[in-house]
């Protein structure tokens, strides 16, 4: 294959086949998943605001521990951040540099896990999910995310341990997809931080 | 029959002898499975895929088919005791699910995997294995749904499963634990198949295949694929919700814990009523593509055609409150609501005026092919204009429940998906099979079900106003509902012995019909240049696209002065840009692989052990999940 033009009668266009290989497929495959996944958010913030426009009582639930969930958004952000840095590297084919950013990534993803489980144990004790309505409606959003961290994790470890970050076959941009997904996952928890946490603390008594 | 060509003064290429039986002999290499079992497992062969999926769903056809032959045998008249009320329970709901969740949209779904990347000049899906998985997890979600009949404890709270007649308290066998496994393992595979068909149409047009020359068929398909990404999570969300309340005790749905029963309706209906466009776009997609080939001319109002497909998808996201009217609310939400559904009738009326236009302008030629179309839009028409009706708010409290709206949904739903989906088996069939359907069977069977299916289901508007309710297993004998409930019975048996007559022609023409060649319609189409059956990589040479209808205009798509489009380095296929369709790159396709039957398997499990309460052992199965995923995606060694 050569990669210059050839011209045969009135063709002066580049060979189709010495176009280069295609990379983006997986990046458009995992924009259509997290359109679909923010319709799963979307779908359970109307369950929850659905539910608590019919009822009177929602303000006297047991407030959520705000502090927490911020402590949980601050590590998620600087999560983001330390992801962008690998891509960053490995932009730069400083492949090295890329895996420790990554490994921080992990680690702070980690973190995230063992907080949330911290702030469910103080928070089992005012409210639980089969309490009422609110306390299954919280933990099932809050659960939800849970899980999609932990989805997110499994992704970013995948990624930490393959042989190479720009495989020549398989997923061609890894690092690319997953830090895509790991960001939405963390947009997320904004979104639940300012809707389940702090929304409620206006107008409480 | 055969259709001369239209002024088509080279449909194909010339071969050129040796040259391309070398070429073909190279890439069949490439792209073949081995005929192995594990090459029958393994298969990442889009045009393979979707015969499964044509096959499994024609099969969930039938069977769904026997079940309403039995609520109708059990309905011939007042009073029987051929089913109990407990077994007339199930049949409905497995009914409505088979048919509606398992049978209409993956029907689509195959007809998408087979024609798809053939109608756009590419080789394969963007996705190959993705696509396997989508139809192993197709079919072990059936399999789950299924399961429950071992069990004798299959769904019986109806397709739509309302709650709180759908929460233990009253049903509390395993029935309704079915429902939501088999349910959230079905949206898993819709949901891979949507995203791979976006992917696919993106990228993997041919070269000059822009926005505005696309067939149809990928308009529709397109549309669907969006509203499966929009809608299905809603019904995930419930589903989930439901099982938590059922199993662990939440408090979603129940109001002794504050829950709103009401809550599952909008979840539910947020996807069932986009679920109608989906089983219903790609249909009429295919009649847009098959119509004007019978007619002998372009479709009329192309633009208007596509615009409608898309603008019938997006208004059909907002109007999931109309199968709630009776429910009470706000007139002014009831008021929007109303009005948005009657502004989606405007689109498909839109479609159907361009439909009816193409015939009229054209010289038509009536194959059976056509008869199905023609049959569709009778019914859809009637289907349409009950539908009109009961988005009326006061005439839908007058109907509400009753047979008025089964009819009325059977005539959306046949109407809509059965007769396109036979009328686009018939066309296809020769590019599938290689070998043409008889016609004048085919006619047989056509007439047997229209004429059966308006016996079966008209009465029902009828029985419906004089207050026939649904699913009750059984009427009273002084209620004056026997002379039409015995006429609907019969029809619905002449109905079944037409699909039976169609199905018997089709599957007997797959081996003994007469050879169709490559283009035995004279159709516009890329898949109608490749021979019948396509070989395994579909495109010797990828085409180049310069107008909407290829092969009826002047086109030199194949010349390949520079053997630049032959791509025989392995499985190779093009890319181009999403809008314009320019060449962009080239895509390296998958190999053989067990991995998603695996993955699809181990899913599958993971639901089956959570309707048997076994946590620890779904635990444990969601990490041989992970590894199978992992394993799936772990870059492979050079070949």
């Amino acid at each position: 294959m050569s990669a210059a033009p050839v011209e045969v009668g009135r063709t002066t266009e580049p060979r189709l086949d010495t176009l280069p290989p295609e990379e983006s497929r997986g990046t458009w495959g995992m924009s259509f998943a997290i359109l679909t996944e923010t319709l799963l958010f979307v779908s359970l913030f109307f369950a929850y605001f659905y539910v608590r426009s019919l009822r009177e009582d929602w303000l006297s639930q047991p407030p959520p521990h705000i502090r927490l969930a911020l402590v949980l958004l601050a590590v998620l952000l600087v999560s983001s951040g330390t992801l962008e840095l690998a891509k960053h590297a490995l932009a730069r084919s400083r492949a090295f540099l890329a895996r420790f950013w990554l490994a921080l990534t992990v680690a702070l993803g980690g973190a995230f896990v063992v907080v949330q489980a911290m702030e469910y144990r103080r928070r089992l004790r005012d409210i639980r999910p089969t309490t009422n309505v609110y306390g299954s409606l919280f933990y099932a959003v809050t659960t939800f995310h849970a899980l999609h961290v932990v989805v997110g994790l499994a992704m970013l470890v995948f990624v930490l341990f393959l042989p190479r970050l720009r495989p020549a076959r398989g997923p061609r941009r890894p690092l690319e997809n997953a830090a895509l997904y790991w960001h939405f996952v963390d947009a997320v928890w904004v979104v639940v931080v300012a809707l389940l946490y702090v929304l409620p603390q206006r107008g409480r008594p | 029959m055969t259709i001369a060509p239209l002024s088509s003064p080279h449909a194909f290429p010339v071969a050129d002898g040796e040259r391309d039986a070398a070429l073909a002999a190279r890439l069949d290499r490439l792209w073949s499975a081995p005929h192995t079992l594990f090459g029958w497992f393994g298969t990442v062969d889009h045009k393979r895929i979707g015969v499964r999926y044509l096959v499994t769903a024609v099969a969930l056809l039938i069977v769904g088919g026997l079940e309403a032959l039995l609520m109708r045998l059990q309905l011939i008249g007042p009073e029987r005791r051929l089913l109990s009320p407990e077994a007339y329970n199930q049949l409905f709901t497995m009914h409505g699910m088979t048919m509606i969740l398992w049978y209409a949209a993956p029907v689509l779904s195959g007809f998408g995997n087979y024609l798809v990347p053939l109608l756009m000049g590419s080789r394969d899906m963007a996705f190959p294995r993705l696509n396997a998985f989508s139809y192993w997890m197709y079919l072990c979600s059936g399999l789950l749904l299924y399961g429950s009949v071992l069990f004798g404890q299959a769904p019986d709270a109806g397709w739509f499963a309302y709650v709180p007649l759908a929460a233990r308290r009253y049903d509390a066998g395993l029935n309704m634990d079915f429902y939501p496994a088999a349910i959230l393992a079905l949206t898993l595979s819709t949901t891979a198949g949507a995203i791979n068909f976006l992917v696919t149409i993106a990228k993997h047009r041919a070269p000059g295949m822009s926005l505005g020359r696309m067939p149809l068929f990928l308009y529709s398909t397109g549309t669907t694929a969006v509203l499966s990404l929009l809608a299905l999570p809603a019904l995930t969300v419930a589903c989930v919700f439901l099982e938590l309340d059922r199993r662990w005790g939440t408090h979603f749905f129940t109001p002794d814990g504050g829950g709103a029963p009401l809550l599952w309706q909008h979840l539910f209906w947020f996807f069932g009523h986009p679920w109608v466009y989906i089983v219903f776009l790609p249909a009429t997609g295919m009649v847009s593509m098959l119509l004007p080939v019978y007619a002998r001319r372009p479709i009329v109002g192309y633009k208007l055609v596509a615009a409608s497909t898309v603008l019938t998808g997006l208004v059909g996201l907002s109007v999931w409150v109309h199968h709630m009217f009776a429910v009470g609310m706000g007139g002014a939400a009831m008021s929007f609501f109303s009005a948005a559904s009657m502004t989606i009738s405007l689109f498909s009326t839109i479609q159907i005026s361009c439909w009816v236009a193409t015939l009229w302008s054209g010289k038509p030629v009536r194959t059976t092919s056509l008869w199905f179309a023609l049959g569709f839009i009778a019914t859809f028409v009637i289907g349409g204009l009950s539908g009109v009706v009961t988005a009326v708010i006061p005439f839908d409290w007058q109907v509400h429940d009753t047979y008025f709206v089964v009819a009325h949904l059977h005539y959306v739903l046949i109407g809509a998906n059965v007769f396109p989906v036979f009328a686009g088996l018939y066309h296809w069939w020769p590019k599938l099979t290689g070998r043409l359907a008889d016609e004048a069977a085919g006619k047989l069977g056509f007439w047997m079900m229209f004429v059966g299916f308006n016996l079966g289901f008209f009465p029902m508007h009828l029985s419906g106003l004089l207050g026939m309710r649904r699913r009750v297993y059984t009427y009273g004998a002084d209620e004056g509902l026997a002379t039409l409930n015995y006429i609907s019975t019969l029809g619905a048996l002449l109905l079944a012995a037409g699909t039976l007559v169609t199905i018997a022609n089709l599957v007997w023409s797959w081996r003994r019909g007469r050879f169709a060649g490559p283009d035995p319609w004279g159709a516009d189409t890329l898949e109608w240049s490749i021979p019948s059956p396509p070989p395994s990589y579909g495109f010797a040479r990828i085409p180049t696209v310069t107008s909407r209808h290829p092969l009826w205009d002047e086109h030199d798509e194949y010349a390949d002065p520079r053997r630049e489009r032959e791509l025989a380095e392995g499985r190779l296929t093009l890319s181009t840009s999403p809008i314009d369709a320019k060449p962009r790159a080239i895509t390296a396709g998958e190999p053989e692989s067990l991995a998603p039957l695996a993955l699809a398997v181990a899913i599958t499990a993971v639901f089956a052990a959570l309707v048997g309460s076994g946590v620890v052992v779904a635990l444990a199965l969601v990490v041989v999940v992970a590894a199978i995923a992992a394993a799936w995606l772990w870059p492979r060694r050079a070949a």
